[in-house]
């Protein structure tokens, strides 16, 4: 697995963009709308190498404390000119409100492409980069809100090391979010699927990184991994309550959901 | 549909939350017990997923320990995010703040729908079961002979006044409660919840008749009791003087009607304009905001 990872690297992103046509970005917007984040949030993005979550998450927390700000600043009628001002400064100097997000790879290559990437979109603050192994993370006990996981935890060996790892670090009413393929249910577009992912995929991967045989490894990977209704009770194994998911693209990739409680 | 006897491990580390039930609910779970115990391995497809959760006995026969249900911590996060409701409003925010003061991550709110309408259906609900207790109370006396059995109309006017100020302290957001229980996918509870309501109110006001007038009563009592909400979002006069002097007006309406034929026709249009005026005015009374 990390010697996939180490090639691929480099090429992740756009081996993304090609191979879904896009509409990753979409998946991962929705999971961090699903995950709607307050100001405050910290969250622990595993397998999260080139950093589309965490860069999620900030904008999204980003635009809430904002409208948080104008909200108290309507309210801020009657005050003096010294008060709002010094309100300001206050509010400036915590645009995210205290949030933070660690991402935590298994692979320094990906978080190194993940740091470039940051610095090159300008994200400095509330981010942290921690390499470590999803079975046994680096972390204390009870220390995250929230747990993400996007199409990571399909390469992982023991999953239910993984997931027990996840509920370890959450804090109680934490919450656990699994973006991962899965299973189609519709047959004619899971036959359309299944065309896609071994004739055009691993040529994809041939043309744009040079690899074959990763991509190959890919489209098996998700063919392995289990369906919706079996990785929900592993997740409900390993201790989560209030376990859900949400079918995407009627099943191409599904969201998991679950509280530690 | 998690029925399987879970492995003893799970029994021992229970949950990071969920708390031990009270004594006194050890006995309504015994019956479940016996039905768990007796099928050990195989799977019961039908069982509620939402009761309170069976007791766990282990193979070495240890302690079955009793905890809270999922939907048990739900209802206490949801009357610790009440008191945020003036500041956040009905939001998911609100029940955020709730969840933390119960010791609990603010991602706990993600939990619920994230318009806030679990939040409001569940302080309607709390409010219905007050007035219920109050009104059981207030029959007790009666009963006792410690007070008098109050006319119809004083009844009514009590009730509905009595139900109506358990919103003063939300009265700034209630109007935006309004309009998210009036989105499609809350209609049949809060509607349900309303309707329960108001039979309630009936019931202990003494109505004994199961025949045509059953419908025509529900159904005067629940346009008075809307349009009188209504009429209180826009009161600003000192205790809402002006909204107890409407709902005494419209109670004496109803009153007067009769049992004519008219009645019928009347309750139909009142009820029509009520809701006609509900939708109105809260789409008015309510910069709209996007709701979410």
């Amino acid at each position: 697995v990390y010697q996939v990872f180490e090639s691929v690297a480099k090429k992740y992103d756009v081996m993304n963009d090609s191979m879904t046509l896009g509409i990753h970005r979409v998946w991962k917007d929705i999971l961090v709308h699903k995950m709607n984040p307050s100001p405050g949030t910290l969250l622990l993005d595993v397998a999260g190498g080139t950093g589309d979550i965490a860069f999620r998450f900030i904008n999204y927390v980003r635009s809430v404390r904002e409208r948080q700000l104008q909200r108290k600043l309507r309210h801020h009628q009657n005050l003096s000119w010294q008060e709002i001002a010094e309100s300001y400064q206050e509010d400036k100097s915590k645009s995210l409100g205290d949030s933070q997000v660690v991402v935590c790879d298994i692979n320094k290559e990906m978080l190194k492409v993940g740091k470039q990437k940051a610095q090159y979109l300008g994200y400095s603050e509330g981010l942290s980069w921690v390499l470590g192994n999803a079975e046994e993370l680096p972390f204390d006990d009870d220390k995250f809100d929230v747990y993400t996981i996007a199409f990571g935890i399909r390469n992982v060996t023991r999953i239910d090391l993984a997931l027990q790892e996840a509920y370890r670090v959450l804090k109680p009413g934490g919450r656990f979010l699994c973006l991962e393929f899965s299973q189609v249910s519709n047959s004619l577009l899971s036959r359309l699927y299944d065309l896609y992912s071994f004739q055009v995929i691993p040529v994809l991967g041939e043309v744009i990184a040079g690899d074959w045989k990763s991509y190959q490894y890919l489209v098996e990977s998700i063919r392995r991994f289990p369906p919706q209704e079996e990785f929900k009770a592993m997740i409900e194994d390993a201790g989560f309550f209030k376990v859900d998911y949400q079918n995407l693209n009627s099943g191409i990739v599904a969201i998991h959901s679950g509280f530690k409680l | 549909v998690r029925c399987q006897l879970s492995p003893p491990h799970r029994a021992l580390q229970g949950s990071a939350v969920l708390r031990r039930v009270s004594d006194e609910q050890k006995e309504p779970l015994a019956s479940s017990q016996q039905q768990f115990d007796s099928h050990p391995t195989t799977h019961q497809p039908e069982q509620e997923p939402q009761g309170p959760r069976p007791s766990y006995t282990g193979q070495g026969g240890q302690e079955s320990e009793d905890y809270e249900s999922e939907e048990q911590l739900q209802h206490r996060i949801l009357t610790a995010a009440l008191e945020f409701v003036p500041e956040h409003g009905w939001t998911a925010e609100a029940i955020a703040e709730g969840a933390k003061t119960l010791g609990l991550s603010a991602a706990a709110a993600g939990m619920f729908h994230s318009d806030g309408s679990e939040l409001i259906l569940h302080f309607v609900s709390q409010c219905n079961t007050k007035l219920s207790e109050l009104l059981e109370q207030e029959q007790k006396l009666v009963q006792l002979g410690e007070a008098e059995k109050k006319p119809t109309d004083q009844f009514l006017r009590d009730a509905v006044q009595a139900r109506l100020r358990m919103l003063i302290p939300y009265i700034e957001k209630w109007p935006q409660a309004l309009s998210i229980l009036l989105l499609p996918h809350n209609i049949p509870s809060s509607l349900n919840l309303l309707t329960s309501m108001i039979d309630d109110i009936w019931h202990y006001a003494g109505d004994q008749s199961t025949d045509f007038n059953w419908y025509t009563r529900r159904a005067v009592l629940t346009g008075i009791y809307n349009t009188t909400e209504l009429v209180m979002m826009q009161d600003s006069s000192p205790d809402f003087e002006d909204t107890w002097r409407f709902l005494e007006n419209r109670v004496a309406d109803a009153m007067n009607m009769g049992n004519t034929a008219n009645q019928v026709q009347s309750t139909g249009e009142a009820v029509v304009q009520g809701l006609m005026g509900a939708a109105v005015t809260v789409s008015n009374a309510e910069p709209s905001r996007a709701v979410r």
